[in-house]
């Protein structure tokens, strides 16, 4: 079975050789039944039947494996993929489009959820390349198409990027100058890539765990913006509001199930379902229509990354632009200095770039840019041998990063690499604009979250990290 | 006539032995065991004796040992998930760097022909390829997840920057590198179990793997455009099982080596035998054909794991799940 | 440890013990390892989850072990209690290591499932044939630990 997740997570515990039926060693509770069971026979269609002494049979429930299962278990990350495939799905988004539809026409329009979509920059890129639109253009086709499903707002999640960018400088200078007492401060590892850090989670546990940015991601910002901020603007609770995503990676399924994103209170995730760019096309194709034929809808602005009404982007590369914004900041901050251009020097491979910043013609500053599996693992040795000279590392799961991400829509005549190219000219083709240039952003930290570094602030834009210890069941250890 | 005369057989290792290795220049035998050392043996005056036990690396069994095509450095690939690295300098060898990143028992490793690439594989499916640089540092230049199953070996090409592994998954994947990263350019498929071994001939235009299903097989190059017609895709070479080799072995098929001298195979199995093959000179290229020309029966007391041509001398080395080590003489007599 | 996957398993009868023969017992007669002997060897290994003997549970049985004493060869074949059974490689192991300590090192051991008893024989049988995967469970602590226990020994 073909795999979607990123490979860095293909790659995790996968000494499996039992065939999927048998891959799951998760123990499951069952609900002992008293008196003998008899036989167990099965059917061609692999439904089980019991037969008991006296000849009645009965039909055996297949045991269930929640997602929350399968990411605290050290295991194999395969179940993980087809328990999301049946709670995070384009098919989830319509099946909540249709229950509100079905409530109003019922007169409950009161139940109705409000339906929030937040789009990815890079999922916009991949579906503008595809049916060969502008990024401007496939904003307000795309908002179009999804309200007309039904979808009440459109956002964009470049606005929260803008949280997540400024989260990361501020907890870099923090980290620098802890890093003189404490040893695990630097090298700050990004933590915007959901593979990444599922992996350091179940192979590296506390070796690695420590130095990763506690700054939530892009989408998670985004899911603390929409279901606090928004849903008090808009009085509603929470769990009203069915926040949907829309990412280049499958792996963001996966990020937006955790526990930590998920409100006890009001019982609701942040994100409650995300969508991928495959997805969308599917959506596309399953209403026979082109995105290029659908109606225009202008995106709502409350909550996107724009200028007079045109959305920006942020420099830096197709995957957030990490490194670059926490470079220009650490050295007004540290330096007292201006950064006027960032110079990336390519060291092994394409893949993994540095940035050394000097002073007074002395490296002061070490940043780097890891991307895919294979630098990653250089940049892990690294650290646990206490030899890496980096301050800074944007990490990403992904060869070529975020705009290659495993669920952007993959081409049919030409070939990948020339596919991520012009998704990738697209997205840098886009003006941008700093956080700090954001009048929003600004009064958000003021009036949402009570200023910088407020205790909110803290609660709302990070999150902890948990390794996985392995859990030495019987049936869990494969050979 | 053929024959394989036993030199000698040491012992050594206290379980099971499983890997042996010839140094270039054939003076020096590395052997790898489940007792967690590499042992390094030589000659002196007309016996074979242990120079060297290369201890304390390794927390559990020693699969596979590799030298460096410079005869400097050896490679020792073990189950406890690393790949180490020593260092000889005069008679001392010295642990000098250790591999980490794959998940569980590496089982193979192998040096690339310019000494600068090494690859590692694993029953964690994927296979490495690290890249030393000057200061003797070793850097994860490409994890390759080709195979779906074990990976159980990994030669390079002998002269060429290509990679061939097989596995568990009953195929063989050749690999190179393409822009910026290494790719897998075409699989081997005919083997109907797990292929234990490979190894390249002399040209590195032919392949022979050895395999669970009792077979050796014998796979052909086929460059674009060759004169065969034989069709070729997206302008990458294709390989072509050519010979098949059965009914010679009645177990799985542990190890196979190409001697690069005289052209033999000598294969080690389950069955306890070693058994050389020979192309037959009157055979086409494009089908040949292989006789037997020697065996060993009962060449160790239990499987035979690994076998190696002496790359300079008429010698073969063995060793197998009984502990021992064996360096045997090939003489031909009219 | 969690529920057993099948909570209530058939139990039958174990055999009876062994009759000693004389000549058995005469040094001068060569003594050639037969069935019955290996039964004997493997029919007491506990089950990973019940309390019971493999013949107990009917896992083995004597007419599924065939040994060639002159071609140093036995073959076992087993039968999980239920077709998919995830406990059935590590009975399998736990056969194959019972056999790797007490049979003298010339015999090769072969273990499998009896043919159309689990749904995954054919993956099972390929791991337990792979040598070079066995050696490397046993140097498991964890794996050797619940091994050990299958066949009796203490818990290290």
């Amino acid at each position: 079975m073909a795999s979607n997740f990123s490979g860095v997570l293909q790659l995790t515990d996968l000494d499996d050789f039992i065939m999927p039926s048998q891959e799951c060693i998760k123990p499951v509770k069952i609900e002992k039944k008293t008196g003998k069971l008899g036989k167990i026979r099965i059917e061609d269609d692999g439904t089980y039947f019991s037969v008991s002494e006296t000849g009645e049979e009965k039909k055996l429930e297949k045991a269930k494996v929640t997602l929350n299962d399968c990411l605290a278990c050290s295991g194999c990350i395969t179940s993980a993929e087809s328990i999301l495939i049946t709670q995070q799905s384009h098919e989830e988004l319509y099946r909540i489009l249709q229950e509100n539809k079905l409530l109003i026409e019922g007169g409950k329009e009161q139940e109705t959820k409000t339906v929030v979509v937040s789009v990815s920059p890079q999922a916009r890129a991949s579906l503008a390349v595809k049916y060969n639109l502008t990024l401007d253009t496939v904003v307000q086709k795309l908002t179009g198409f999804l309200k007309k499903l039904g979808v009440h707002y459109v956002f964009d999640t470049s606005f929260a990027r803008n949280f997540s960018l400024i989260e990361s400088c501020h907890e870099f200078v923090k980290r620098f100058y802890d890093s003189e007492t404490s040893p695990q401060a630097l090298p700050m590892l990004t933590s915007a890539c959901p593979g990444w850090v599922c992996y350091a989670e179940k192979t590296h546990g506390s070796y690695i765990l420590p130095y990763i940015s506690t700054t939530r991601s892009p989408q998670q910002m985004m899911g603390a913006l929409v279901k606090d901020y928004f849903a008090t603007r808009i009085n509603c609770s929470p769990a009203q509001i069915y926040h949907v995503t829309v990412m280049p990676c499958f792996d963001k399924k996966l990020e937006a199930s955790r526990s930590d994103f998920y409100s006890d209170v009001y019982h609701t995730r942040d994100v409650d379902c995300v969508i991928t760019s495959v997805e969308v096309q599917a959506m596309l194709e399953k209403e026979s229509i082109s995105l290029a034929d659908v109606e225009d809808m202008p995106i709502d602005t409350e909550l996107s990354h724009h200028k007079d009404g045109v959305l920006v982007n942020h420099a830096g590369g197709g995957s957030g632009g990490y490194l670059e914004h926490v470079a220009q900041y650490a050295v007004k901050v540290l330096h007292n200095s201006v950064l006027s251009s960032i110079n990336y020097r390519v060291m092994r491979n394409a893949d993994f770039k540095e940035v050394v910043i000097e002073t007074e013609g002395k490296p002061t500053l070490k940043f780097a840019q890891a991307y895919g599996f294979r630098n990653i693992q250089n940049i892990v040795q690294k650290i646990k041998r206490k030899k890496c000279d980096y301050h800074f590392v944007e990490i990403m799961a992904c060869p070529s990063g975020c705009n290659n991400g495993g669920a952007q829509i993959r081409p049919e005549v030409e070939s990948p690499k020339d596919r991520f190219q012009q998704v990738e000219e697209l997205y840098r083709n886009q003006a941008c604009l700093l956080p700090s240039e954001v009048s929003e952003v600004e009064r958000l930290y003021r009036e949402w979250l009570g200023g910088t570094g407020s205790e909110k602030a803290m609660r709302m834009l990070h999150t902890k990290y948990h390794g996985v210890e392995k859990t030495m069941n019987i049936l869990n250890i494969k050979w | 006539m053929m024959e394989i005369k036993e030199v000698c057989s040491l012992p050594g290792h206290e379980e099971v032995a499983w890997g042996v290795a010839w140094n270039p220049s054939g003076t020096l035998l590395a052997s790898a065991g489940s007792d967690k050392v590499v042992r390094i043996w030589a000659q002196e005056g007309d016996k074979w004796v242990c120079k060297s036990v290369l201890a304390d690396a390794h927390a559990r069994t020693v699969r596979a040992v590799c030298w460096s095509p410079c005869g400097n450095y050896l490679a020792s690939a073990s189950f406890d998930a690393t790949t180490s690295i020593w260092s000889r300098k005069g008679g001392e060898f010295e642990c000098i760097a250790t591999l980490e990143g794959h998940e569980n028992e590496v089982k193979s490793v192998s040096w690339s022909s310019s000494g600068s690439l090494l690859a590692t594989c694993s029953r964690d499916k994927s296979v490495w390829i690290w890249e030393v640089n000057d200061t003797e540092e070793y850097e994860c230049a490409s994890v390759l997840s080709a195979h779906v199953q074990d990976v159980k070996q990994v030669r390079w090409h002998p002269t060429k920057e290509l990679l061939a592994s097989c596995s568990y998954d009953d195929t063989i994947k050749m690999f190179k590198e393409d822009n910026d990263d290494w790719c897998c350019f075409t699989t081997l498929k005919s083997h109907t179990s797990t292929v234990w071994s490979i190894a390249f001939d002399k040209t590195g235009s032919r392949l022979a793997s050895c395999s669970d299903d009792k077979t050796v097989k014998i796979w052909q190059e086929y460059l674009p455009g060759n004169p065969e017609g034989i069709a070729t895709k997206d302008n990458e070479p294709v390989w072509k099982c050519v010979c098949t080799l059965g009914g010679y072995h009645n177990r799985a098929i542990y190890a196979i080596d190409w001697n690069h001298r005289t052209g033999d195979i000598v294969t080690a199995d389950g069955d306890n035998y070693i058994r050389i093959f020979r192309e037959n000179e009157c055979s086409d290229k494009n089908a040949p054909t292989f006789d037997l020309v020697a065996s060993v029966r009962q060449a160790h007391t239990q499987d035979v794991n690994s076998v190696s041509w002496n790359p300079v001398a008429d010698l073969l080395a063995s060793c197998s799940d009984d502990g021992s080590v064996k360096i045997w003489r090939i003489v031909t007599t009219q | 440890m969690a529920q057993p996957e099948n909570a209530n398993p058939l139990v039958f009868q174990r055999s009876k013990e062994r009759q000693i023969l004389p000549e058995e017992e005469d040094d001068n007669v060569v003594d050639k390892i037969d069935d019955r002997e290996v039964f004997d060897l493997i029919r007491s290994i506990n089950d990973p989850e019940h309390p019971l003997s493999l013949e107990e549970l009917n896992v083995v049985e004597e007419s599924k072990v065939k040994v060639d004493d002159d071609r140093n060869e036995v073959d076992i074949s087993f039968t999980p209690t239920i077709p998919h059974c995830s406990m059935a490689t590590l009975i399998g192991l736990a056969i194959r290591v019972k056999l790797l300590r007490t049979l003298p090192a010339r015999f090769k051991v072969q273990v499998e499932i009896t043919p159309g008893s689990h749904v995954s024989e054919k993956a099972i049988n390929k791991q337990l044939a792979d040598k070079e995967r066995v050696a490397a469970a046993l140097e498991n602590p964890h794996l050797l630990n619940v091994i050990n226990q299958c066949l009796g020994g203490r818990p290290q």
